[in-house]
């Protein structure tokens, strides 16, 4: 048992901290909202020119291969500045499971251009009323050449710039994880504006073409391959909701800390400074089981308990937090020309990605279920 | 970054979770049966007791000149966990608490008779720190001991002084200092034998356990058994209390108490049809409890795992008390309401669920919230050594 943070990745994380603050002042953010993609570009060159595109890429492909936990390190700092980078679809969802499930040829044909900010994959793993990429009612028809891939996928970061999106289907029997270019015929990109104030697609498509090449697996490696990214990729949410939460939480403790009402400070009053305190509280909760289910996952151990414990504490944490910091403000939490609202619209947008707390709570109560009726009967 | 045990402290575990079925004897079995020894204090808890020391079981943490083997705090923490899993009541405010700070500064002689007992489990120390008007605010007591040549006199009241009944000491908080105004600065911890002239109690019997109120009427202690310095003894009271969360809010205990509701929902069939681990509000309810559990085992390793690197963060440990305490009354109502009626069945009645436990489990629950430093003033520190705040009014 070992908390520590290992030196490199004290500072890879001190590195994100430094370009991050860099880019994110109140005006630069604000810039980025005015453009017609939520995107900043310029942030993302910086990120792969300091190597931290790469931090769960292989050296062999450019990255410098620290792991999954660091790369979740890097998420908590983005979401500490709610910096406008479309990382988990890129870096986690895409990049992490190409890592692991891709043939040697496809690695070397994607991750160099990831890690070094020249190509961007984004991934689709939700469909309508179904978080789950293991089961997706995408289908896939195997071709000549390939698979016909048919279906809708939704509220996909970059997809209209992105190169190829990562994402599933099933051909009945089996599964298939596919590279799907979003320019090929069948595909329909339609906008959809989601909370966090950004622009994300829906995905429809009619028997769209899929090369071979562009087949990352079928059957059981596909099924551990979307197995991954739907732990990995929660995993991730969960730490940059450590991220958010703890800046709202600090936002807010310093605000009380100054704002004066009846002649004293608001933190003065009891009622107000333990509703931060218990901010404080959940976001140590939600650090812990998120550094857990990161570390599972990073050693390569069985996580699915631990991620879903993860994210079940993300959504609560980030509802709780979020509201309380809100209410704490008064009315300047929710003026935009304040940084707040930002992270309160990231904080809805994490909790109800990949799978809300109520959902995922019964998720994990069917597979205590199974747990104890196979063992105790 | 590793959030696992290694394979030595899995062995431990298993070691010590082995050991305590042999320490939870049928007889002792029986003997909790008895009110008066839910909390020990009978004769096999008394010869169990003894058998831990004589099988070194006794201060794993304590210091090789204490006769102790220098555990980390890890492996005390496992240590820990597994004895209050078994259910025994085994005296961790003594042997965790109080006897290393006696061991550090109380005299020789001392120093022998009360560490040397508790090393071979025959001494057991009661805590006497609140009184009917000083509870939260501790410092605030009256109990006053004032000097007589070699000895001192003590009189005044303590309340809910646990396990006075059957103690070997009082590990009394006394004000030396008769200037009330001076607070924590005129205070002076003492140890009375509970055989002395002068000492008496009365029963006090809660919602949950006994307890008791306990009496010092011109009690002639030698100065032999003060401990520490005089008026110094605020910081002997203060440096122990995050041991003493440590022992309190454990990972197994309430880990167990979950299994077995779940074994026992797994069995039961439901009036439905099925067995009731199949309805989806058993399903929620054992969730919610699960993923609140795992923040209980990861807040429990990091405060340990915390104390081996160096002094422990204020507010981190409030944040562990405040988190558990009320995590533990939350947990027993989840449990409570999957049993349904079968959960109000007490122990040893017909159709209680898993001997009642959780039926006596949710009754101690409420002291959780206020004992040991109230939830208010914990979240007061947080407040401040966690986020800067200035001091509430």
């Amino acid at each position: 048992m070992n908390f520590t943070i290992s030196e490199e990745q004290q500072s890879a994380q001190q590195l994100a901290q430094q370009i991050l603050s860099d880019f994110t002042e109140v005006d630069k953010l604000k810039a980025i909202e005015q453009q017609q993609k939520n995107f900043d570009a310029d942030l993302w060159q910086a990120l792969a020119k300091a190597g931290l595109l790469g931090l769960d890429i292989a050296e062999e492909q450019g990255g410098t291969g620290l792991g999954f936990y660091s790369l979740t390190a890097l998420c908590e700092e983005i979401g500490r500045t709610v910096a406008p980078v479309p990382i988990i679809p890129v870096l986690v969802s895409a990049a992490g499971t190409l890592r692991r499930f891709a043939s040697d040829t496809q690695k070397d044909q994607w991750l160099p251009g990831i890690a070094n900010g020249t190509t961007l994959i984004s991934a689709a793993l939700e469909e309508y009323n179904n978080d789950d990429p293991t089961t997706p009612s995408c289908s896939a028809q195997k071709m000549e050449g390939g698979f016909a891939i048919s279906g809708t996928k939704i509220c996909i970061s970059e997809a209209t710039s992105v190169t190829r999106i990562l994402l599933s289907a099933h051909t009945g029997d089996e599964l298939v994880v596919a590279l799907v270019d979003p320019r090929a015929a069948g595909v329909t990109l339609n906008p959809q504006l989601v909370s966090t104030g950004e622009t994300r697609h829906e995905l429809v498509m009619t028997k769209v073409q899929v090369p071979t090449e562009d087949i990352i697996a079928t059957g059981s490696e596909a099924l551990a391959a979307m197995n991954w990214a739907h732990q990995a990729t929660r995993t991730a949410l969960a730490a940059v909701a450590v991220g958010l939460c703890d800046k709202m939480m600090r936002i807010t403790g310093q605000y009380t800390s100054e704002r004066e009402q009846f002649g004293r400070p608001l933190a003065t009053f009891q009622a107000v400074s333990h509703r931060v305190a218990d901010c404080y509280i959940d976001v140590e909760c939600l650090r812990l089981v998120t550094q857990q289910a990161a570390s599972l996952i990073d050693e390569g151990h069985p996580a699915k308990d631990a991620v879903q414990i993860a994210k079940i504490w993300c959504g609560n944490a980030a509802h709780r937090v979020s509201q309380a910091a809100q209410h704490c403000h008064g009315g300047t939490g929710v003026d935009r020309d304040y940084p707040l609202f930002r992270y309160c619209q990231w904080a809805r947008q994490i909790e109800l990605t990949a799978g809300s707390s109520a959902q995922i709570t019964g998720e994990l109560g069917q597979a205590i279920c199974a747990e104890y009726l196979s063992t105790t009967t | 970054m590793n959030i696992e045990l290694t394979a030595q402290q899995k062995a431990l575990q298993q070691e010590v979770r082995e050991y305590m079925k042999t320490v939870m004897t049928p007889e002792l079995l029986e003997e909790i049966k008895i009110p008066e020894f839910k909390e020990g204090g009978g004769p096999e808890f008394r010869k169990q007791y003894a058998r831990m020391g004589a099988d070194g079981w006794i201060g794993l943490s304590w210091s090789k000149a204490l006769g102790g083997k220098e555990l980390s705090h890890v492996e005390q923490y496992i240590f820990t966990d597994e004895v209050v899993r078994s259910g025994f009541a085994y005296p961790f405010l003594t042997t965790e608490s109080t006897t290393p700070v006696i061991a550090a500064n109380a005299n020789a002689e001392i120093r022998e008779e009360v560490v040397g007992g508790v090393k071979q489990g025959k001494v057991v120390i009661a805590i006497g720190y609140s009184e009917p008007n000083a509870g939260t605010d501790l410092a605030s007591l009256k109990t006053k001991a004032e000097r007589d040549g070699d000895d001192w006199i003590i009189n005044g009241q303590k309340m809910w002084t646990s396990l006075a009944n059957y103690a070997d000491y009082v590990w009394l908080a006394a004000r030396t200092d008769p200037d009330e105004s001076k607070k924590h600065k005129g205070l002076t911890m003492f140890l009375v034998p509970t055989n002395i002239e002068g000492f008496s109690l009365t029963p006090v019997h809660t919602l949950g356990v006994r307890t008791n109120a306990t009496y010092y009427s011109d009690v002639r202690l030698p100065d032999k058994y003060r401990v520490g310095e005089v008026n110094e003894g605020w910081k002997l009271i203060t440096g122990q209390l995050n041991i003493e969360r440590l022992s309190l809010f454990t990972h197994g205990q309430v880990d167990s108490l979950y299994q077995g509701v779940c074994e026992w929902a797994a069995e039961t069939d439901a009036p439905q049809g099925g067995k009731l681990i199949e309805q989806p509000w058993v399903q929620h309810n054992l969730a919610t409890v699960k993923s609140g559990l795992e923040v209980v085992k990861l807040i429990c390793w990091k405060q340990v795992w915390a104390m081996d690197q160096g002094p422990l963060n204020m507010a981190d440990a409030s944040v562990a008390k405040v988190y558990s305490s009320e995590f533990f009354v939350e947990l027993y109502r989840l449990l409570l309401e999957v049993m349904g009626q079968a959960g109000t069945i007490a122990t040893d009645s017909k159709g209680a669920v898993l001997k009642g436990k959780l039926e006596f489990r949710w009754r101690v629950g409420p002291v959780l919230t206020f004992g040991g430093g109230a939830n208010e003033v914990q979240r007061d520190i947080i407040a401040m050594a966690g986020l800067w705040m200035p001091r509430t009014r």
